[in-house]
């Protein structure tokens, strides 16, 4: 552990790790706290898990938002019990998309867009990729894209919110060392 | 090493968030304008299971996959009193009385359509 902690880059990669599996928890947690969290429609959920996503992705790059925001889906349905049922596959569904659509943002146009914008394309990403699965596999209707409108105004609103706290947040871990020499 | 703070919010996440937003007002305005529905259509998304007029104030048990959905059609609309689905997405919908709109429960494949009052024909297309 002492020779290995001398050499830097080792040092980075554990750290990585360690970070990584932090935020990997972290977002599990603040998903099960999501789901049992009583709100005003049923349905609603602000997509706070997404924030550790959004700081993955810009402190250590797409495999490792990869990593959280799967880890998070399969383990946070896991703990809530929903692993597999009809819930946990739109789910899955808006994770993928959503995280797709931020990686490929945050690699083609990190120029013009921060982590709000990144969140905001992320959110859109989740109600695409929802109500795509639901269309294919649950209603094959095209009345289904009715719900779209509403879906992208709460989209919108939350990918707002989510992505201005991914942007504090980051703000914050980058004032400590670790943080610091990536990207 | 200090890096000077960025903006916290581009110019570019700025336009995006209020192209969004214009997209998403845009399409509930339409959906807002559409004349009133005559029939409630209920299917599972290949079959039509139940059809009434609108305007009868009733109470209607739909059986799904996962069990029974109740929806209440009223002065308000159809809306979906209660589900047994897991996220209750299709209540929190509340009513439907226009023209094209859409109740939907996707996990106990039940789907409410308010239809206008020339739509007869296409129940034919959905229930062949």
């Amino acid at each position: 552990m002492t020779c290995s902690a001398a050499d830097p880059q080792e040092l980075a990669r554990v750290r990585r790790k360690i970070f990584l599996a932090l935020f990997a928890a972290l977002a599990v947690a603040v998903h099960a706290l999501e789901v049992l969290m009583p709100t005003p429609l049923p349905w609603f959920r602000l997509g706070l898990a997404n924030v550790l996503t959004l700081v993955a992705l810009f402190l250590y790059g797409g495999r490792a938002a990869w990593t959280v925001s799967l880890t998070r889906v399969g383990l946070g349905s896991l703990v809530m019990g929903r692993l597999f049922g009809p819930g946990f596959w739109l789910a899955l569904a808006g994770a993928v998309c959503a995280t797709g659509v931020m990686i490929l943002a945050w690699r083609w146009w990190r120029r013009w867009f921060g982590p709000i914008g990144i969140s905001l394309l992320g959110a859109v990403g989740h109600v695409c990729g929802q109500l795509l699965i639901a269309w294919l596999l649950l209603v094959r209707h095209a009345g289904i894209w009715q719900i779209f409108p509403l879906f992208l105004l709460m989209a919108v609103l939350t990918g707002l919110l989510t992505g201005w706290i991914a942007v504090v947040l980051l703000e914050r871990l980058r004032q400590y060392a670790p943080f610091r020499e990536d990207e | 090493m200090m890096r000077p703070r960025q903006k916290r919010m581009t110019r570019g996440d700025l336009l995006l968030a209020i192209l969004l937003l214009l997209v998403a007002l845009a399409g509930l305005v339409r959906m807002a304008s559409a004349p009133a529905g005559a029939r409630v259509v209920v299917s599972d998304g290949e079959r039509v299971l139940y059809t009434a007029a609108l305007d009868e104030v009733k109470d209607v048990d739909l059986e799904g996959p996962l069990g029974v959905t109740r929806l209440r059609i009223d002065a308000q609309g159809a809306r979906i009193l209660a589900s047994p689905c897991p996220l209750k997405v299709c209540m929190g919908m509340g009513p439907a009385r226009r023209d094209g709109e859409l109740l939907a429960c996707l996990p106990n494949r039940i789907l409410v359509e308010v239809v206008g009052p020339q739509a007869e024909e296409d129940y034919d297309l959905l229930s062949r």
